[in-house]
């Protein structure tokens, strides 16, 4: 008989939370912008996300089960989430042997390299699109131009994003004035209706998505507001200073991947801060990277290596801004 | 220990890069090609052994608080012959590796050598020594630059092997150089371990 | 080991004087062995990329090289490229500080009519994958890409700006900064070329 009698420190009490729950809460939220990006880019996203959930689970099992000889956990739906916000974060006209390339290095080199779920430092997404955006430059900057449900795969036409056409336009010398003509007004922006990757594009659905991972509880408030916050602080002192060399806010917060990388991205568990205060100072640094790396960097979006060197900071965030101790005593 | 013990510590047991982890900055930033890696590997060679040798040599005649700036001038002359004979001989490949050459003066390795092993040993061991060190730095060099020449540009030694298309560019930049580093002394500690 | 000198003053400065003498001694007479390889392959390499850009010459058009002072303080260099007394091109350094990230230099080649025999890029910094492509680029040997080729077209004649400005020739894909501003050093160039031409000095 095993009369061995477990003893552990308090908390005893569970609150009915398990990974599997959150993770299926966030794959829901993020429901709204696949089904949007079904729409707008048809065929294509949905090859590009059956392709990278797929190919997530797959190498994650291959890894666990053959090389790390461990547990093979790939129904905890880190997988899923992983593979969703990959194909989120490409365009829908990405070959297929690039997505898989992709979910390797997510799952091979941003997960499982340091240990799996609960002990990778960086976002295994972001680091899957980062490898791919200076791997493969030029499939990974055609966006195709959104044309419905018909939307074809491969063969389908580009356009550059409205981030892309002001970074080269400034540096052409033109003024943002005329620039301005040339791209979406911020109601289609905020609609979806412009040049992106799948993910990015439809504001209206990450924050449809967003309401929902807040009413559940899922995640807290204060990444996403930190990040969008602080980008429209630093945008708005920058366009009121020179309104000519600095698009406004409104701009910054509806083009790029601003709102799935707060939302989705930044606000992961394993890779973010764990207290409320840790999490401010998380979200205005990516904020404020973010903003540099468009405005005075080589690449004209930075959203995702605005978060990936935040996640380094994370440790030394958690060491300085401690959560409170169960149990402690409010002072 | 033997000649042969001595000859053979360098590729594996004390491997410069792999195991003792000296001499990073020149495997990282010159390993874009097997040839740079190769090239770069015997450079450091010829400076190891002709500095240990000499080193050896004269190391009973310098007094020890003058000791680390007589070896820096002595391996400094060697770099700087290399850099000169490279530049006028094989210019293409001195172009390559442009700034790393006389940064082998700074290579922990070649100095390292000289203080650990160099200054206490007799000549012939410290030639081997010399030998086995340069050629294990030299093959861990042109391994890496193997890896990430074929993973970004799909090349081994400049032969193409597939589409340059399919290429992963970012293991020609710095960050592969990492990537690949941490992956091949990984794989190399799990195969020390078995 | 017997006989370790110690480290007294006049010992340490004699065995630095003698460490010291012996390199510099070495290294000197090293450098006057390799001076002139050193200078033949210099010489060599700037040959190589005169000879690659325009037709065949006999001349040593280093020799008669000349430079116009551009307002950013840097030097267009110009190769004239003779047969016998003939003038058959003129191998023209440029560059443009338009790049994505610093200088490009590049170097061009003019038949006497205006013409671009052929290019060649010297030294870049741009994104490896996209900008670095113009090493190619602009001379497809794919008839169906002839639109983005620089090749035997005339910067006086053609609009040297990439098609997305209303220009003639096609730039690199996903990589239109460097393309624009590959395109600004070869007209640069022309420029210089043609006032110096019409100006009849050479």
């Amino acid at each position: 008989m095993n009369t061995k009698v477990l003893v552990a420190p308090s908390p005893h009490v569970h609150s009915g939370d398990s990974i599997q729950k959150n993770m299926y809460g966030v794959v829901f939220a993020m429901l709204p912008a696949l089904l949007f990006s079904f729409f707008y880019f048809g065929l294509g996203a949905l090859v590009v996300t059956l392709t990278a959930v797929a190919s997530c689970y797959l190498f994650e099992f291959l890894i666990q089960k053959y090389i790390l000889k461990t547990e093979v956990t790939i129904n905890d739906g880190s997988a899923l989430i992983t593979g969703i916000l990959l194909a989120f974060n490409v365009p829908s006209n990405l070959p297929i042997w690039i997505i898989m390339i992709g979910a390797l290095v997510a799952i091979g080199i941003g997960k499982m390299t340091f240990g799996g779920l609960g002990n990778n430092v960086f976002n295994p997404a972001l680091v899957g699109r980062v490898f791919l955006l200076i791997s493969f430059p030029v499939q990974m900057t055609s966006w195709p131009v959104s044309k419905g449900l018909t939307s074809g795969y491969i063969d389908v036409e580009t356009g550059a994003t409205p981030l892309a056409i002001i970074k080269e336009g400034l540096k052409n010398g033109q003024s943002l004035s005329s620039l301005m003509d040339k791209i979406p007004s911020n109601m289609d922006m905020f609609l979806g209706n412009m040049g992106g990757s799948m993910g990015e594009i439809a504001g209206a659905a990450l924050i449809l998505g967003l309401a929902y991972m807040l009413i559940r509880k899922i995640i807290t408030w204060h990444i996403p507001v930190a990040v969008i916050g602080s980008v429209a602080i630093f945008t708005g002192i920058l366009h009121m200073v020179n309104p000519e060399a600095y698009a406004g806010p409104m701009f910054h917060i509806l083009t790029g991947g601003l709102l799935l990388g707060g939302i989705f991205m930044a606000t992961d568990y394993v890779t973010s801060p764990m207290s409320n205060k840790g999490m401010i100072i998380y979200g205005i640094g990516i904020g404020v990277l973010t903003v540099v790396i468009r405005v005075f960097g080589a690449y004209p979006e930075g959203v995702s290596f605005a978060i990936l060197i935040m996640n380094a900071f994370v440790p030394l965030i958690n060491v300085y801004v401690k959560p409170k101790r169960f149990g402690e005593k409010r002072k | 220990m033997t000649h042969k013990e001595n000859f053979l510590k360098g590729f594996f047991k004390e491997n410069a890069v792999f195991t003792l982890l000296l001499g990073m900055c020149p495997t990282l930033g010159v390993t874009s090609s097997a040839i740079n890696g190769l090239g770069m590997g015997l450079a450091t060679t010829f400076v190891l052994i002709m500095s240990n040798l000499v080193i050896s040599l004269v190391s009973s005649q310098i007094p020890d608080k003058v000791k680390i700036p007589s070896f820096i001038v002595i391996i400094a002359s060697f770099v700087t012959m290399v850099d000169l004979v490279m530049a006028g001989y094989v210019p293409a490949l001195h172009e390559q590796l442009g700034v790393f050459i006389p940064l082998i003066v700074v290579n922990c390795v070649v100095l390292g050598r000289a203080e650990a092993f160099a200054s206490k040993n007799k000549l012939v061991p410290s030639i081997i020594d010399g030998v086995s060190m340069g050629l294990g730095f030299a093959m861990a060099l042109t391994m890496l630059g193997a890896i990430r020449e074929f993973f970004g540009s799909g090349k081994m030694f400049g032969v193409t092997l597939f589409n340059e298309t399919y290429g992963m560019l970012v293991f020609v930049l710095a960050p592969g150089a990492f990537i690949a580093l941490g992956y091949l002394i990984a794989f190399i500690n799990r195969v020390r371990k078995a | 080991m017997a006989g370790k000198k110690e480290s007294t003053f006049i010992n340490m400065v004699l065995v630095l004087l003698i460490v010291t003498l012996v390199a510099s001694a070495a290294l000197g007479g090293l450098y006057e062995l390799t001076k002139e390889p050193i200078a033949a392959a210099k010489l060599a390499k700037k040959l190589k990329a005169i000879k690659e850009v325009v037709p065949e010459f006999d001349n040593n058009p280093s020799e008669e090289m000349y430079s116009v002072e551009m307002p950013t303080g840097d030097l267009l260099e110009f190769y004239p490229a003779k047969k016998g007394d003939e003038l058959v091109g003129t191998a023209v350094k440029t560059f443009t500080t338009n790049g994505f990230s610093g200088y490009i230099w590049i170097m061009v080649g003019f038949k006497p009519d205006g013409t671009i025999n052929n290019y060649s890029v010297l030294e870049h910094k741009e994104t490896p994958g996209l900008g670095t492509k113009m090493a190619d680029w602009f001379k497809p040997t794919d008839p169906a890409k002839a639109k983005a080729s620089v090749i035997n077209k005339n910067p006086g004649k053609t609009n040297f700006t990439v098609s997305k400005d209303g220009g003639d020739i096609d730039a690199i894909t996903a990589a239109t900064i460097s393309s624009r501003a590959f395109l600004d050093a070869v007209q640069t160039a022309y420029k210089e070329y043609n006032k110096k031409m019409e100006g009849g000095n050479k």
